[in-house]
């Protein structure tokens, strides 16, 4: 059996123990229904507080502004869709501004909105060559229609940091009323949310990148945003997201994002360094272009590109070697495909064809890094000879 | 692996031979098709069976390689007025060549697929030969295959007729035991067809059905471009109550004519040079072949001669004439001593 090295965790990071001894509880016998009023109903309602207040405290916000979904991808279309539906309500037209990088969970969020609605409409700002937000094309874009603007902490193919306080400052100079949304499922295992998001005023984050189980999100307001339910159901979540809350799935959030907070500082220091030397090895090795080197970035992040060389065939050169990886953009088939994110850092489609996302973790070790370093020299030379 | 029964069958007959096996799946399509966007449902197909026959299943992004050899070469013989074939354009440069390369680069040494057609290996060469069901022989489609490419090809279910194949899929568990055949063109959705297709491409060209002999207007075609010679179908009949075939589409004069029968055979088809293969011993003139022009045609008596037009090209001279065969298409040669073997193939100029 060939060793594992896991350098996908930004597809999804390897599930803690501790999430799920804490989970384990909510998951055998009677688990009542946190809307009930018995006792079975009332425990279950004490640990939904209980994670409230862990998720709460892990963005800072007030618990009370802590919408728990069913993961990352819901998170957000709640966030732009809920506010987009509110302010079309109450106003002529909606104009909905988005970076071109964002996740397809809020780009095909506010294509529908703008799909079925003639009063709602979507303006994209630009990034530079680096993947980071064009503030100018973003003070452009904003007008008094808009009802929000949704900008993502940090890229999750590039791991480049977005320049969120400009984007708050913008908005405030503006006139009341536009909202902000960050999505901040890439960044969560890596930055402290509270500081890093503190002027946005709604904060998607997800439980599977950051240790949990999947199909758990939470979208978190911060202030007293406007919103419409997306799925209304019986009014749970103060009305924002219908559907019997997942006591379990919350619990395993609230547990997998306290650990997070409690290493993070450790865990960012070490995987930097392993960052560095994978930059320092790669950057050497025959093609081989490091996406937007010298921006600030996610530590977990290295996403270069090999000239003349397939993302098909580096994955399965290197899956077979134990190395899971990732071109970091793929379709519903599976199939890697262009990216949206980098085509909008002007990457020239061959280039693109060749990238490669090599994400790590909390669990990442030196070892990994030494072998991966050892097998990609090897598949990359491998690829080049015979090419 | 398609996700089609034939693959799905391939590769679990390949396991049990004892091979070392890798599903892979060629994603050619990023549009609309028959089984929905990206073929999603094709690919979750394939997937499975390999889950269930327990072997590792990846996928080969080729969409842009497809439209570039495969869908906008498609497009631009249809606005020329010829009728490429494209699901031989897309073995010729896809599954035959880009993915043959990159299975030598990742370590393979052989690809398998799920092909009713055969290989044979005699006297240190290789041949291709129809596939055992003559119902389902895709030996057609293949003929451009080299002896190079052919050394290096399996084709396990080629020796099986189609019920066998099912029998064997069902046999093995998997799931695309009873999924029906794939039929057309797959960047195609039936229930459009090719004209709404084209239209999302190019300015179609309407024009008007007239017969060559009396000079008469039948009717008329919303795309010149589908019109294809030989072809009946969209032809109302005469007034004599005669079936009519096209033996003429004009698109600049926004012109088809069509003919009786009789008025429209060929005897003489000119083959493009170039494109013309012809397996292991050279060609040699007056070479008599059995010639084949569509995927489930019959094959014809013929004669390769060289030297058409002033000296130049090859011309094949059909033994019984035959309705007009388009420029685009491709002729598939079989060896007239042994027809179940292909000789080479080359594409059609005129006839």
């Amino acid at each position: 059996m060939t060793n594992q090295y896991y350098f996908d965790h930004a597809a999804s990071a390897p599930r803690r123990d501790e999430v799920a001894d804490a989970m384990q509880r909510w998951q055998h016998g009677v688990v009542g229904n946190p809307s009930g009023s018995h006792r079975a109903a009332r425990e279950a309602r004490r640990a939904v507080e209980e994670a409230r207040d862990e998720i709460a405290a892990f963005v800072g916000a007030k618990p009370g502004g802590v919408i728990f979904t069913g993961g990352g991808t819901e998170s957000c279309h709640l966030a732009v869709a809920g506010v987009a539906s509110h302010h079309r309500r109450h106003h002529q037209t909606t104009s909905i501004v988005v970076s071109r990088i964002e996740h397809h969970a809020v780009l095909d969020a506010v294509e529908l909105m703008a799909r079925d609605y003639p009063n709602v409409s979507v303006h994209y700002v630009d990034v530079d060559s680096d993947g980071v937000l064009d503030l100018e094309s973003l003070a452009g874009a904003l007008d008094g229609d808009t009802a929000v603007v949704s900008v993502m902490c940090a890229n999750n193919e590039t791991g480049v940091l977005q320049p969120l306080d400009g984007v708050s400052a913008l908005v405030r100079e503006r006139p009341a009323g536009i909202l902000t949304h960050s999505d901040a499922v890439a960044a969560a295992p890596w930055l402290d949310l509270a500081e890093a998001t503190a002027g946005v005023d709604m904060v998607s984050i997800c439980a599977h990148k950051i240790g949990g189980p999947v199909n758990s999100g939470a979208l978190i307001l911060r202030s007293d945003v406007a919103i419409d339910a997306v799925v209304p159901g019986g009014g749970q979540e103060r009305g924002r997201r219908g559907g019997t809350v997942d006591v379990a799935a919350a619990v395993g959030l609230a547990t997998a994002a306290r650990l997070t907070a409690i290493e993070r500082c450790e865990v960012a220091a070490r995987v930097a360094r392993y960052q560095q030397e994978l930059f320092a090895a790669l950057g050497a090795m025959a093609g081989c272009a490091i996406t937007a080197p010298g921006t600030a970035r996610l530590p977990g992040t290295v996403h270069v590109t090999f000239e003349g060389l397939a993302s098909d065939e580096l994955l399965f050169l290197l899956d077979q070697a134990g190395v899971c990886a990732a071109a970091a953009s793929s379709c519903s088939s599976g199939a890697a495909v262009a990216s949206h994110v980098l085509a909008a850092m002007g990457m020239a489609p061959e280039r693109a064809r060749g990238s490669l996302r090599l994400s790590m973790g909390a669990e990442t070790t030196q070892e990994d890094v030494d072998a991966l370093i050892v097998i990609m020299a090897s598949v990359v030379e491998r690829l080049r000879a015979e090419a | 692996m398609s996700g089609g029964v034939d693959s799905s069958v391939a590769a679990g007959l390949l396991l049990e031979q004892g091979h070392e096996v890798v599903g892979a799946t060629l994603k050619l399509w990023g549009g609309a098709s028959d089984s929905g966007c990206c073929s999603v449902a094709d690919v979750d197909d394939a997937r499975r069976v390999a889950q269930t026959l327990g072997v590792d299943h990846h996928i080969f992004n080729y969409t842009e390689e497809f439209e570039r050899h495969v869908v906008a070469p498609f497009v631009a013989g249809h606005a020329a007025g010829q009728s490429p074939n494209p699901c031989i354009e897309c073995n010729r440069h896809i599954k035959f060549d880009l993915l043959f390369e990159r299975a030598a680069r990742l370590g393979f040494d052989a690809v398998a697929t799920g092909h009713h057609a055969q290989v044979l290996s005699r006297g240190g060469q290789y041949f291709l030969v129809r596939g055992a069901d003559d119902q389902k022989d895709q030996s057609y489609v293949l003929g451009y295959l080299g002896n190079e490419q052919l050394s290096v090809l399996l084709l396990p279910i080629g020796a099986m007729r189609k019920s066998d194949v099912r029998r064997e899929a069902e046999r093995l568990g998997l799931r695309t035991w009873d999924k029906p055949d794939s039929q057309d063109v797959c960047f195609i959705e039936a229930s459009k067809g090719r004209e709404v297709f084209l239209r999302s491409r190019i300015d179609v060209t309407p024009a008007s059905i007239v017969d060559r002999q009396s000079g008469e207007e039948l009717g008329s075609t919303s795309a010149a471009e589908l019109m294809t010679v030989g072809q009946r179908r969209g032809v109302l009949p005469g007034r004599d109550g005669e079936k009519r075939y096209v033996a003429k589409v004009d698109i600049a004069g926004k012109r088809v004519e069509v003919g009786r029968l009789e008025e429209i055979l060929v005897s003489e088809i000119l083959l493009d040079e170039p494109s013309l293969t012809f397996s292991h011993d050279v060609l040699a003139d007056e070479t008599q072949v059995l010639a084949q022009w569509s995927a489930h045609g019959r094959a014809q008596l013929a004669t390769l001669h060289h030297g058409r037009e002033g000296g130049r090209g090859w011309r094949l001279m059909l033994h019984a004439p035959a309705r007009p065969v388009a420029a685009g298409q491709t002729v598939v040669f079989y060896r007239a001593g042994e027809p179940e073997i292909v000789e080479g193939a080359a594409i059609v100029v005129g006839s």
